[in-house]
């Protein structure tokens, strides 16, 4: 079965449906999006890699939640489709990984700054919900997450460790 | 050279543990070999033929002795009493079980080294010039950058799964020994005409399937935009690189369909937005990652001159051994050494443990304990006076590390080839092998001059046949190996991709056409001042491919 | 029941804790002598193995399975491809000095 999960946990009665699903709030493709935000219901948005995510400037204010897709886990496209959002457009909306969502990757999602993530690995899904991240607190780049800056060089930065 | 601080003793040391966890899920059966298989190749693990490969970086090339000496006890304690250096200034162990492996990271991580992103679809280890810090030809040490780049890409959340891998090389002089452009990127550090350091940039070079050299995307780049424009291309790489086939991935492909002033033009455009941000490089920053690469106190040891005269009349094969692998340094009374791996009919790259130890001993009494490795399979003592010459060049031939070929014919860079090489399609080192041994007498090799052979035993080109003056590459025909030859390649300041010359040879004929190849170069040169190189590219393929292939125009 | 004659068939693979190559025994376990593998010589055969080396592979004790072609030989079974044989035989060079000195080298 497949869970959303964030750093508070698995989330219960997550509303955002992939498109095609017909119960839900829905996520819409990038062209949809695009269309639907002229009327003025709350919505989000599921990108594909190749979309180009600076398409959605303009209607950033009213997109409720950014999905974006790792295709295979090989796909790292939505790496930089996040940091152009968080850092680049400004987006402080919910932003999701969706697609093939490997354990070891989450801790790089998260500093690229995603917020939740769709999984559906048993084991991947046991180790999220005891907040087991085989990530490692100490950095040598900045990137969208926050962070305390240093020690030492301008380019490093250490986790904010939460609880 | 660079010293761990407390942050970076930290990491390495989080990030073995993060291996062993992936390890560990792994032998327990909670992740499938899919799922592992990108994990392991980001820590430089490998499934070869035999057994899996452990391939340990050497950042920029530089080892002190401590860790030349754990990379001997490795070496005896956890595999077969040896290892191999790469074309990329790396180490591979090729036995290592893969439940050592955390523990080998760990004896890697106490002398502050590590196998980060020695594989995978990141940011590979960054090489740079092997003379670094010593060569009298510099502007600069190219070092202190190749540092800042490799802390800035180590487990760099943007870009740690991109189409293809990514190869860096930085250089600081005109004479290219860095190979530049032949990476992804090729950066070389120079000085503006306000005497100000900064990079010209060059992109989308690389071997395998499709050879193209590099493009220059920016003459100069001011040093502390170094990371915001490199950060710009691997961006612009990321999202649009073409990930649809494999051997279209490299940035090369990307540069060369785009076409290079559109890209220039995208990455300029990215880097516009990040140019003032969080990774402009301050100038303390710089400096103080500079301080760490200050070159050792060298003393005059003006006495080196005479004896070094006196000892090279004295005894021919220390003057050749001087004549060919001891270059000059920045200090006149000092030189670079090179200990060619490379012994007549021996494993091009391979040393024993002992070597290893032994390599470390010398580095400590004659080089400042400095020690380099080359990307052309050698290693280099950096820093050892002429007076001290002659006792050094005594401990390596005991050692059996005294082969006076560095340059020449003999000194051939070979991939492992189908002996061990899970992708290869005909054996390399083999051949090397046998091309050493026809060519081996001293007096031969010294006649025939420079000329580099490179070998590799598939397309991927590990063994940089496309850019040696002669190269050699394996193919497999109708299930036996056959060697495609190419000429006039070249990876220095001049660099040029090697011409096909035509039909392949089997096992047991290409070093005969090797031979024929070098009759050729030695009837048609103007003179023994004429490289074989500089012969080529006066006299064209013609006369090669006429005497290679003369029996069968003839039965034509 | 009878089933049509292939040409003799083994099956391969590299152990999952130290990767070293291994091949499926006539016993069903896994050996490091190819001169020990079942030989699989009709499709039934060929296809008891192919389920095997899933097995082995579902349970996480091999990785890289593959059914390979060999000629048998009177010295023992011999793999077409030279891949094969460099795999069961070691690399083809003196590659380690201290280590081969106090092993036997196949030829
Ligand atoms: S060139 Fe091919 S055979 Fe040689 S090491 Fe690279 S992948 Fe293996």
């Amino acid at each position: 079965m497949t869970v959303i999960w964030t750093q508070d946990g698995i989330v219960e009665n997550d509303p955002w449906a992939q498109p095609g699903s017909d119960s839900g709030s829905k996520l819409l493709p990038l062209a949809e999006a695009l269309e639907h935000a002229r009327d003025n219901a709350a919505f989000g948005v599921v990108l594909q890699p190749a979309d180009d995510v600076r398409a959605l400037a303009p209607i950033l204010d009213r997109v409720a939640i950014i999905a974006l897709t790792f295709p295979a886990f090989s796909d790292g496209r939505a790496f930089s489709q996040a940091m152009l959002l968080r850092e680049r457009l400004g987006y402080q909306g919910e932003m999701r990984a969706v697609g093939t969502v490997l354990l070891d990757q989450v801790p790089l999602m998260l500093r690229t700054g995603f917020d939740s993530f769709e999984v559906a690995h048993a084991p991947t899904i046991k180790r999220l919900a005891e907040k087991r991240l085989p990530g490692i607190d100490l950095h040598y780049q900045p990137a969208a997450d926050e962070t305390h800056a240093g020690p030492g060089y301008s380019w490093r930065r250490t986790a904010m460790l939460n609880g | 050279m660079y010293r761990y601080d407390e942050f970076d003793h930290a990491f390495v040391a989080a990030r073995v543990n993060q291996f062993r966890d992936q390890v560990e899920r792994r032998l327990s059966g909670e992740i499938s070999e899919d799922a592992f298989k990108p994990l392991r190749l980001m820590n430089g693990v490998y499934l070869q033929l035999h057994a899996y490969m452990l391939r340990v970086a050497v950042p920029y090339g530089t080892l002190n002795s401590r860790q030349m000496r754990k990379l001997a006890h490795i070496a005896r304690t956890y595999d077969r009493g040896y290892g191999h250096f790469t074309t990329r200034q790396n180490i591979q162990y090729n036995w290592p079980k893969l439940s050592d492996m955390p523990e080998i990271l760990e004896e890697l991580a106490e002398v502050e080294m590590h196998a980060i992103q020695t594989s995978g679809n990141c940011i590979r280890n960054v090489t740079a010039d092997h003379f670094a810090g010593a060569a009298a030809d510099e502007v600069a040490d190219p070092r202190p950058y190749a540092e800042i780049l490799r802390q800035w890409s180590s487990v760099h959340p943007e870009f740690s799964f991109l189409p293809r891998k990514f190869k860096i090389a930085v250089t600081a002089a005109e004479r290219d020994r860095a190979a530049i452009q032949t990476h992804d990127i090729g950066l070389q550090l120079k000085k503006n005409d306000k005497g100000e350091l900064g990079f010209a940039v060059w992109i989308g070079g690389g071997q395998g399937r499709t050879p193209i050299l590099a493009k220059k995307v920016r003459d100069f780049l001011p040093e502390a935009d170094l990371l915001s424009y490199v950060t710009a291309i691997m961006r612009v790489y990321n999202l649009h690189g073409r990930r649809d086939n494999k051997y279209k991935a490299r940035i090369k492909i990307l540069v060369h369909e785009t076409g290079v002033e559109k890209l220039t033009t995208e990455i300029e455009a990215e880097w516009a937005h990040l140019k003032d941000g969080e990774l402009k490089l301050p100038e303390a920053d710089i400096a103080a990652i500079n301080a760490y690469f200050e070159p050792p106190k060298l003393g005059d040891r003006a006495e080196g001159w005479g004896e070094l005269a006196a000892w090279k009349r004295s005894d021919p094969g220390f003057a050749d051994w001087v004549g060919r692998n001891v270059a000059p340094h920045q200090h006149p009374d000092y030189g670079m050494v090179t200990i060619s791996l490379k012994p007549i009919g021996g494993i091009p790259g391979d040393a024993t443990a002992e070597q290893m130890d032994a390599v470390a001993r010398l580095a400590e009494d004659y080089s400042h304990d400095e020690i380099r490795v080359t990307h052309e399979q050698n290693l280099v003592l950096p820093h050892v006076a002429l007076a001290d010459l002659e006792p050094l060049y005594r401990a390596l031939l005991v050692e059996g590390l005294a082969t006076a070929n560095a340059g020449l014919i003999t000194d051939i860079i070979a991939c492992p080839g189908l002996d061990y090489c899970a992708l290869a399609n005909a054996r390399s080192i083999p051949v090397a092998q046998e091309i050493s041994n026809r060519f081996g007498d001293p007096a031969r090799q010294a006649e025939i001059g420079d000329l580099k052979i490179k070998i590799s035993g598939c397309i991927n080109a590990c063994g940089h046949h496309h850019v040696g003056h002669i190269g050699i590459l394996g193919v497999e025909k109708k299930g036996a190996e056959l060697y495609q030859i190419s000429l006039g390649g070249s990876a220095d300041e001049n660099a040029s991709i090697g011409q096909i010359t035509g039909r392949g040879f089997g096992p047991d004929q290409i070093t005969d056409a090797i031979e024929t190849i070098v009759d050729t170069y030695l009837t048609e040169r103007i003179s023994s001042e004429e490289t074989f190189i500089a012969c080529y590219r006066r006299i064209g393929a013609e006369p090669f491919k006429a005497a290679l292939y003369a029996s069968e125009a003839e039965a034509a | 029941m009878k089933t049509a004659a292939t040409k003799t068939k083994v099956l391969t693979a590299n152990r999952l804790t130290d990767g070293i190559a291994v091949w499926l025994g006539a016993n069903g376990e896994w050996t490091t002598s190819l001169k020990e593998a079942f030989l699989a010589r009709h499709d039934d055969a060929v296809a008891a193995i192919e389920s095997a080396g899933q097995q082995a592979l579902d349970d996480n004790r091999v990785v890289d399975v593959n059914v390979i072609e060999v000629e048998e030989t009177e010295a023992g079974p011999r793999p077409f491809r030279l891949r094969e044989r460099i795999r069961s035989d070691g690399p083809t060079i003196d590659y380690a000095p201290a280590f081969t000195a106090g092993v036997s080298h196949a030829a």
